[in-house]
């Protein structure tokens, strides 16, 4: 009976060779001591680690991206969980429109919001590149902020809060010692789902970038277009690298599943 | 008599536990048999065995005289009633019922007849258009058991079919069970932990614990006799006392007799302490703690009496700390091994 | 609860200010009236773009793509999720995870895989040297067989990911009904599991069709101005070429497609819902 259908397990595998394959091929050639990028790679070496991590641009944008990673992702969260709890518990009319606006950048593509963003904010109102990314980065992460940070509002009691009320905490002592705590998952599942999103985005910040201030993914695919050489497979798997600590520590802290695949097992 | 399926030395493993443990059991053609026994005693696991959907560690499953050991769930003809009853939710009762027909290519016709005839089994021939969401939780059950029916299957198999209802629904439920099948004439095979449900409805019970048999045979035979402390607890007996001459004895406490003053010893009389009283309506409860031992030691003792036939110095002696005399007539107590 | 109106509109209003001015105006305005472009200029180049061969087949193209892509991760991503979530195995949470970490990798990262597995001196064309099928590697890169690749990568995650949801919703017990009923496994999965999961397939469906006509990352690499894509086609006009009616044009024939999709995959899941 447990035996599973080889069909459905010949699928399955082949689609975890597709997800997968790919990824150790880059870790592979980032090892090359070669000019090009080849499999099998030519002879081990590090360099072309040490010529990521010593290029300018790269280590630049590394910076930048991290600065506005953090920053947009505090910025959503600060924005978006009063949003919440006024959507979930306040008593406002038209609440499913607002549920679904707030939902609404996921379903725009990111390059025309991009291409929005560049038309109207940097050409129109003459804002920098990075207001504008900050400001676009922290839209495309309000969607994260809401449902997240809602989905555990929905578990937690309301009753929690009116006995708090009832006990003498004043509203603004029931949301620190009560709501908040009882938010704390959910906060920091958007948090780093937030992170993840605004460091890895692509299509906005290609659009809204400068000279001065560009994102490191965006510069990576720039580099592409340029040049063949390993230092992309060597700076992709620092990220690769970096990207596993963070869900060890995603698993660690709240269950690597509930995080980033929504899933309550 | 003929045996309609056996476990022969099955086990079952799951890691280092041990679910079901060498398992030699008949079941009889045309009988309703109860695994009965606390959870974890194995008595699920066995018969999702015997429907296939867990394969033993060891072992063989018969049906029908044939080794179903290694046939998948779809090859053994079995009719299931699952404790959740499992209705499809996407389909009417109708196509719930006619499910395991259709597999079966019976013809269009035909299956709307046979639908129709297990849903008049049930009682719920007037519900075939519904889905199962909008039915009550008695009716879904019954629509459950019409599905397995339906099938004409070799056994009927029923997890715990009753214990989602409610407790008024459940008494009535064991009469219908018995009614289809002496209606239909299936094997039963019906697993649960409520004792007093495996006495009204079975014809052969088997008490299980820890993966193993400890005692079956006719609730008639079962209940006067249990062969062991194990058996005795698991239905209902309270009392459990090592005398001198005849080792470890239960009695049923409305067998018991309680009578004011201090009388002494003897083989079925002890002396005992009242340590509480609980009225409940016609019957008196006492917990009582005797001395059954050199040095004062004592065994604590559970009577039921009948409130209606206290004299007024029973009453009297009838208080917490008040000293009374328990007995019971030696063929009341029934000898238990370990 | 808030009880006061005004405390709560206080909390939504800075969320929803950011909101509305920095994704949803500036998008309307863009895709209705974009500045810097004549009235009119827009529908123009909309309509020019629907009878230009060219533009045609990159929306052909896009859409070809976007399907091909939604059909394969729809048929490789149920499977799977229908494995994991029914599986006991102590190595279904793991499997699970794996299948989740690319979410969260950078789509950069996972593309460039396939320029080492696909490139000119890449994994597969030496193979088929090595295997004397031809005497010189083909072009693999640059091709829509590669876009399409990339982009299964990309969004088998999220496939899996939501019919794993979807499955692990539909009772065990059904499965086990079913097969006890006489129905085998294929049976079982198209009668009972897939029925059931049907919501949750239906959602996939539209997440990975809906990212796979935007994205940008994989077309570009991939396929390069080989394969254009609507993406890629509305970066060249609007990054290189600096033509806005044509980048609007194009935004609003993205936009168009996935919301249709949307709309599409909600009333489908909508009547779903009402007749059940």
């Amino acid at each position: 009976m447990k035996r599973s259908s080889p069909v459905a397990a010949s699928l399955a595998v082949l689609g975890y060779l597709v997800m997968i394959v790919p990824i150790l091929f880059v870790v592979a050639t980032a090892f090359t001591e070669g000019e090009t990028l080849r499999f099998p790679p030519e002879g081990l070496s590090l360099r072309w680690f040490d010529e990521a991590t010593s290029y300018q641009p790269f280590t630049d944008a590394l910076l930048s991206s991290l600065q506005l990673a953090l920053l947009a992702t505090v910025l959503a969260l600060a924005v978006g969980i009063p949003a919440t709890l006024a959507i979930m518990r306040g008593r406002l009319p038209g609440r499913s429109l607002v549920e679904g606006l707030f939902l609404s950048p996921l379903i725009l593509p990111e390059l025309v919001v991009g291409l929005a963003l560049f038309q109207q904010l940097m050409l129109q109102l003459e804002l920098d590149n990075f207001q504008a990314l900050l400001i676009g980065h922290t839209a495309l992460l309000l969607p994260y902020a809401v449902r997240v940070t809602g989905a555990s509002l929905v578990l937690a009691d309301p009753a929690l809060e009116e006995a708090a009320r009832g006990l003498g905490a004043s509203p603004l002592r029931t949301f620190f010692t009560v709501t908040l705590p009882v938010l704390r998952p959910g906060i920091i599942s958007a948090a780093l789902l937030s992170f993840v999103t605004s460091f890895n985005n692509v299509p906005i910040s290609l659009l809204l970038q400068s000279r001065d201030f560009r994102t490191l993914p965006v510069t990576m695919l720039d580099y592409v277009q340029q040049n063949y050489t390993p230092i992309i497979a060597a700076m992709s798997t620092l990220l690769l690298a970096a990207t596993v600590v963070l869900a060890v520590v995603a698993e660690r802290i709240l269950g690597f599943a509930r995080i980033f695949g929504g899933i309550n097992r | 008599m003929t045996t309609a399926a056996e476990f022969v030395a099955v086990s079952r493993h799951f890691g280092d536990f041990t679910a079901v443990d060498s398992l030699d059991l008949a079941i009889r053609e045309g009988a309703l048999t109860t695994l009965l026994g606390p959870s974890g005693c194995g008595k699920t696991t066995s018969l999702r065995m015997l429907a296939g959907y867990i394969e033993p560690s060891a072992g063989k499953i018969m049906i029908g005289g044939k080794d179903h050991t290694d046939a998948p769930p779809e090859k053994r003809d079995l009719g299931m009633v699952f404790q959740s009853y499992a209705l499809f939710p996407h389909m009417t009762v109708a196509g719930n019922v006619g499910f395991g027909l259709k597999l079966r290519k019976v013809p269009r016709a035909e299956r709307a007849r046979r639908v129709a005839e297990a849903l008049e089994l049930v009682g719920l021939g007037h519900l075939g258009d519904r889905r199962p969401k909008a039915l009550s939780g008695g009716q879904q059950q019954r629509v459950a058991l019409a599905r397995a029916i339906a099938i004409r299957p070799r056994l009927l198999l029923l997890d715990e079919p009753l214990s989602n209802l409610d407790a008024r629904l459940r008494v009535q439920m064991r009469g219908e069970i018995r009614r289809i099948q002496a209606e239909t004439g299936l094997t039963v095979v019906l697993v649960t932990h409520d004792q007093e449900e495996a006495l009204e409805m079975s014809d052969h019970m088997v008490v299980m614990n820890a993966g193993r048999v400890m005692q079956q045979g006719a609730p008639d035979e079962l209940f006067p006799a249990p062969a062991n402390r194990f058996v005795a607890e698991f239905l209902g007996y309270e009392n459990f006392l090592t005398l001198p001459e005849r080792g470890l004895v239960t009695v049923r406490p409305e067998l018991l007799t309680v009578a004011p003053g201090d009388v002494g010893g003897g083989e079925t009389a002890v002396s005992a302490t009242v340590r509480s009283i609980a009225y409940r309506g016609v019957e008196v409860r006492v917990a009582l703690d005797a001395t059954t031992g050199a040095g004062g030691a004592t065994t604590p003792l559970v009577a039921s009496l009948r409130g209606d036939a206290l004299t007024p110095e029973d009453r009297a002696a009838l208080h917490p700390g008040g000293r009374v005399t328990v007995s019971a007539r030696p063929d009341h107590l029934v000898s238990l091994a370990g | 609860m808030i009880r006061s109106r005004r405390i709560a509109l206080a909390l939504l209003l800075p969320g929803l200010a950011l909101l509305v001015g920095g994704v949803v105006a500036p998008s309307l305005v863009m895709l209705l009236s974009p500045p810097r472009v004549e009235t009119g200029e827009v529908l123009d180049r909309l309509g020019r773009m629907l009878s230009d061969p060219y533009d045609l087949e990159i929306v052909w193209r896009t859409l070809r793509v976007g399907l091909v892509v939604t059909a394969i991760c729809v048929l490789l991503g149920f499977p799977t999720a229908f494995l994991l979530a029914r599986s006991r195995s102590r190595w279904a949470g793991p499997l699970l995870a794996l299948a989740i970490f690319p979410l969260l990798l950078s789509n950069v990262v996972r593309t460039y895989g396939w320029l080492v597995v696909l490139g000119s001196n890449g994994v597969v064309g030496k193979t088929l040297v090595a295997l004397g099928f031809t005497d010189e590697a083909p072009q693999l890169l640059y091709t829509e067989l590669a876009v399409v690749l990339g982009l299964v990568q990309l969004f088998l995650p999220l496939a899996i990911v939501t019919c794993y949801s979807a499955v692990a919703q539909v009772d065990a017990g059904l499965d086990d009904a079913a097969r006890g009923l006489g129905a085998g496994r294929t049976r079982t999965m198209w009668s009972v599991v897939i029925p059931l999961s049907m919501p949750g397939i239906a959602m996939a469906a539209t997440l990975v069709f809906a990212g796979a006509v935007t994205a940008y990352t994989t077309p570009y690499l991939l396929g390069g101005s080989r394969q254009r894509m609507l993406s890629t086609q509305l970066f060249s006009y609007s990054g290189v070429t600096l033509d806005w009616a044509a980048a609007s044009a194009t935004a609003i024939v993205m936009t168009i497609l996935v919301v249709l999709v949307y709309v599409a995959s909600t009333l489908a899941t909508r009547t779903r819902g009402r007749i059940q």
